[in-house]
């Protein structure tokens, strides 16, 4: 599978990277990006664009459609309208983690669920599962793009290209564009006042090509995936297969705000009920490097005494802070302003347990 | 295309090396290399007087994304860092055969040198990978 703006990455001369089968930009040459650490900051303090069309489209429509998936997806879809989008899972059995989704609230009767690339076949297939009340769930992954607009000028963008709506975060709003109406929705995955949208593949070209002529006149840049992962680590964003899997729980990584406890039921809610009365024994908690290093994924982490405490998730050099950052599970016990070590290949870099993000969120400015 | 000048050596590493004279070398890592990595943001360099050994680890280069490895490419004594790469890594990037460079070694025979990679031979490893 392909993204509808696949051409305009190679003709740019994007390094590009292999994500769930779709070959995506990871980063750009200037003066269209200019690497990571370029790309991040024109995120930080500029506008920054993003082809994110891997991620995955299903349709879920029919009579009861938002009660039907309110009883699967873990958060609860009433506590949104129709024109809001929601943060929300999708658990099995176990309580451990088959997606994080965003879920596109178009109505009672119509929803837009949003899937990681990799986990999209998946999701497919348990929604389809039980789907026992004829509903059209469509699995659409190559019928749009998505395409992000993340940054401090990303609102005034949209305003030079006519595509601009006034937005409270996570809600979305339809717009036009060459006679063509889609999807504006004020969504992220930066920490920064965002938007993302969702053109029909046929006429997404041509929106790039707009956005991103007033993007690189108003000092923005083309951005790659290499930019969004340490945008979204910044923020200690959880990223599934680092920090939410299948063997770690919504409780694990410390994201029990996005299960709507007062539901009844929906998938997992027996053995995460369960998880919730007894306690966790492991918490996903930020690291801040003490010493120059970068953490990675996979690392192990220990106290004072040596023993090991934990295993990072996700670690990258901050292109804001420069210095090294992690996301690791740690033992629950373990508080925040606490010293650990971690070892990085042999040596032991001091960190600090802090509370992410790591640097401040201004997704709800206006 | 990658910049591969002819007036130094390379390994296949990734690495150049210069000789400063007849037995001391500078050494850092190629325009290839620094382009593969992506931004540079962290180098971890041996000490002074440390002894190193042809084709052994001595030093990390790590981008935002990943971690390689640096090699010492001659046996010898290491005589000199380059304080300022560690301070600003995106020096390698940005002149990788000049202020990029990472450290020096001296007591180095100098059939080791010439026993190193020319710049035509090194460039066929950069096209073929």
């Amino acid at each position: 599978m392909e993204s509808p703006l696949l051409s305009i990455h190679t003709t740019l001369g994007a390094k590009m990277g292999d994500f769930a089968g779709w070959l995506m930009p990871l980063e750009y040459p200037a003066p269209v990006g200019g690497g990571t650490l370029t790309e991040h900051q024109a995120v930080r303090e500029a506008v920054g664009l993003f082809d994110v069309s891997h991620l995955g489209k299903i349709s879920i429509v029919g009579p009861g459609a938002k009660q039907w998936a309110n009883q699967i997806f873990t958060n609860d879809l009433n506590r949104i309208a129709a024109g809001q989008a929601q943060y929300s899972l999708l658990c099995n059995d176990e309580g451990g983690v088959v997606d994080d989704v965003i879920i596109y609230c178009h109505g009672d009767d119509e929803l837009l669920v949003v899937p990681n690339a990799a986990n999209a076949e998946s999701v497919f297939a348990i929604l389809q599962g039980k789907n026992s009340q004829g509903l059209s769930i469509a699995n659409r992954h190559n019928d749009f793009a998505v395409i992000a607009v993340q940054g401090p000028l990303s609102q005034e963008l949209l305003r030079k290209v006519g595509l601009h709506q006034d937005l409270e975060y996570m809600s979305f709003a339809q717009v036009t564009f060459d006679g063509v109406t889609f999807t504006l929705c004020r969504t992220g995955y930066s920490g920064e006042h965002g938007y993302e949208l969702l053109p029909p593949s046929e006429i997404a070209v041509r929106v790039w090509n707009e956005l991103s002529r007033e993007a690189l006149a108003s000092g923005g840049k083309i951005a790659g995936l290499g930019a969004r992962d340490t945008l979204r680590t910044e923020m200690g964003y959880p990223l599934h297969g680092h920090e939410l899997s299948l063997t770690i729980s919504p409780l694990d990584a410390n994201i029990s705000w996005a299960i709507g406890w007062r539901k009844e039921a929906f998938l997992g809610h027996e053995a995460l009920r369960i998880q919730q009365a007894k306690g966790v024994a492991r918490l996903l908690r930020g690291l801040l490097l003490t010493e120059r290093g970068i953490p990675r994924g996979g690392m192990l982490v220990r106290n004072g005494a040596g023993a090991v405490v934990g295993e990072i998730t996700s670690g990258t050099f901050s292109p804001t802070l420069k210095e090294g950052i992690a996301l690791a599970l740690i033992e629950s016990g373990i508080e925040v302003g606490e010293q650990l070590m971690i070892d990085v290949r042999g040596r032991s870099l001091g960190a600090v347990v802090v509370k992410p993000p790591f640097v401040p969120s201004h997704v709800r400015d206006q | 295309m990658s910049d591969i000048p002819t007036h130094l050596k390379y390994t296949a590493e990734h690495e150049w090396v210069e000789s400063l004279s007849t037995d001391t070398v500078r050494v850092g890592i190629t325009d290839f290399a620094q382009h593969a990595l992506g931004d540079i943001v962290y180098v971890l360099t041996p000490k002074v007087g440390e002894s190193v050994r042809a084709g052994a680890v001595c030093g990390e280069v790590e981008s935002t994304k990943s971690v390689s490895e640096i090699y010492a490419p001659v046996n010898g004594t290491i005589s000199a860092i380059n304080d300022a790469v560690v301070a600003n890594p995106e020096t390698i990037n940005t002149a990788p055969y000049s202020s990029g460079w990472l450290f020096e070694v001296s007591s180095v025979a100098a059939q080791e040198v010439d026993a190193l990679l020319d710049s035509s031979a090194y460039a066929t490893i950069t096209l073929g990978t």
